[in-house]
């Protein structure tokens, strides 16, 4: 366990430096945060009317609900995304080989290769909020942390799963990540990310109700907008360890089928 | 079965021949460090167009290597010897566990290539010989470190094998530049450098010094001859174009044609075989090519 926390730590610090030679990224998504949270700002200035808010779940701003399905849609891209970009990334630089051949087995190498793409991901989510709330009052100071912080866990365990499954895809067909966009495609309409799921057509809301990113964002909203408890977030939250019970197992298994299937076709490393 | 005749057939030679080596004795008897027993590798066509979502199904339908049987004892150098899609890179990357045999089996140190990869990988060491495989935003030595550290060194041993390996490669002030901005003939020494850092009992090298310039050349061959070889008692097999470099550092020849083992002996022992008074001869006569006038006329 220890020498697996190690090894992830690893390639934390291998990315960390990598990341810290391109200096200039840094300030530019900062200022791209000010610009985007701004945007939001003003779209919901000038649709916000009693009614909308009455709609709104947890009575909440139309601001402080489309920032936050915003920013999370964020950190859900970077769970399908992670994996199978390291893989690409170290396949193209002809790193995969060299470490496929060091003590450290290739699902802990994608792990590892996705332990500081979230942690950015997570640090821009808090720059997106930081500049909500210094500038445009989103409503911060009645968030449950730690709430947000079991959220944003199960949410990592359970997209995961579709992000081994895209690399493992990856792997066989080399090109394309079907389950970034089969998900992020249906969620941006039926996933609440800019508007509440009851607006929509029954058929829809059923889709809807089938998604894990509903529940995500559902919990997500609850902690970080209403500072709801755990024990009432608890029904999304066990939605989402189902996902994950569910998706981990399968997708683990896939990859590994598929690592063996490019050993045996000798296309481990082409592009 | 095919193993055991192998076997025999360098006995007969070390037997037949005065000059045979230590280490080629020392194979027949002691635990030998790579084990491959009638390994065959096939690969599927590669496929295009819509063809194309049907590759990771595709039946294998071409063979790569077929059949191959060698041992290599500790502390002994073989060389892979074949023309251009023999079959070396591809034995190179089953025995470092990149790519799965369709039959037959390989053993690393006694542990099964395919059937336990991880203990493998602890007694490996291996040069691809491309000039990629390094970060090219990090430096030669954090480069190093990192990989170094994934095979478990302390960051104090990589610190004292960097150093020491980097003064015998001439390596200097480039350990510290970002490897972006190195030539290849450096990036390989890198490469040469990282497959010894953890000091492997096997080490697998594929055209070991392609880019190297001869004085580099030159002091890797010795490097390898005197300390990894003779000091270690590490094995290598390492496959290579250059005939004098093999003939300076390989104990033994294994020749590879079209996936097939064809000759598996001492480099005197070969000249014997073939009639030849040099291994350039040698390789024309058992690979069935017309010796060219200029070869057959060149002294040995």
């Amino acid at each position: 366990m220890m020498r697996t926390l190690r090894d992830l730590w690893l390639f934390f610090q291998r990315d960390l430096r990598i990341a810290g030679t391109y200096r200039s990224p840094f300030v530019l998504e900062a200022i791209e945060a000010l610009f985007g949270v701004a945007m939001f700002y003003y779209v919901a200035r000038f649709v916000d009317s009693p009614e909308l808010r009455q709609a709104l779940p947890q009575g909440s701003t139309y601001f402080a609900y489309s920032l936050v399905g915003f920013v999370f849609f964020d950190y859900l891209n970077a769970a399908l995304d992670s994996f199978d970009r390291s893989l690409l990334e170290a396949r193209d630089t002809g790193t995969l080989e060299p470490l496929l051949v060091t003590q450290v087995s290739l699902p802990l190498i994608l792990a590892g290769s996705a332990v500081y793409p979230f942690a950015a991901t997570t640090l821009r989510i808090v720059v997106y909020l930081g500049w909500g709330a210094a500038l445009f009052h989103f409503p911060l100071g009645s968030a449950n942390w730690i709430g947000v912080i079991a959220v944003l866990f199960a949410t990592l365990l359970a997209f995961s799963g579709l992000g081994i499954l895209s690399a493992a895809y990856l792997l066989l067909f080399k090109r394309g990540n079907p389950a970034k966009w089969f998900l992020l495609g249906i969620s941006s309409v039926v996933g609440g990310m800019l508007f509440p799921i009851s607006i929509l057509p029954d058929w829809l809301q059923f889709i809807a109700r089938i998604n894990p990113v509903t529940y995500a964002l559902e919990a997500m909203r609850a902690v970080l907008l209403g500072g709801a408890s755990l024990l009432v977030i608890g029904r999304p939250l066990l939605v989402l360890l189902v996902f994950a019970a569910i998706l981990l197992p399968v997708s683990m298994a896939a990859f590994a089928w598929a690592l063996r299937r490019t050993k045996t076709t000798g296309t481990l490393t082409h592009s | 079965m095919a193993l055991q005749a192998t076997r025999a057939a360098a006995k007969t030679a070390c037997s037949r021949l005065s000059n045979c080596s230590r280490q080629v004795i020392k194979s027949s008897v002691s635990t030998p460090a790579i084990v491959i027993d009638s390994l065959e590798k096939w690969f599927p066509p590669a496929y295009s167009g819509w063809r194309a979502f049907l590759q990771p199904f595709a039946a294998p339908t071409s063979s790569a290597l077929r059949g191959i049987s060698l041992e290599v004892a500790e502390g002994e150098a073989v060389a892979l010897l074949g023309a251009n899609g023999a079959g070396k890179t591809t034995l190179l990357r089953v025995l470092a566990t990149l790519l799965l045999p369709t039959r037959g089996r390989a053993q690393i140190a006694g542990h099964d290539t395919v059937s336990d990869p991880a203990a493998v990988r602890r007694q490996l060491g291996h040069h691809a010989g491309r000039d990629l495989g390094f970060y090219s935003r990090l430096t030669g030595r954090q480069n190093l470190r990192f990989f170094g550290r994934l095979n478990h060194l302390s960051d104090a041993i990589i610190e004292e094998r960097t150093r020491a390996l980097g003064e015998r490669f001439q390596l200097g002030e480039a350990l510290d530049r970002q490897t972006r901005s190195l030539s290849s003939g450096t990036i390989q020494r890198l490469s040469l450098l990282r497959a010894l850092l953890h000091q492997p009992r096997v080490l697998l090298l594929d055209e070991p010094t392609r880019s190297l310039d001869a004085i580099a050349a030159s002091e890797f061959r010795r490097f390898l001859k005197t300390e990894v070889l003779a000091g270690h008692g590490t094995s290598v097999l390492f496959a290579s174009h250059s005939l004098p470099e093999i003939e300076l550092l390989a104990d033994r020849v294994a020749i590879l044609q079209e996936g097939a083992l064809i000759a598996f002996d001492t480099v005197a022992g070969l000249k014997a075989k073939a009639g030849a008074s040099s291994l350039e001869q040698v390789f024309f006569r058992l690979t069935g090519r017309p010796v060219p006038p200029d070869v057959e006329a060149r002294p040995a």
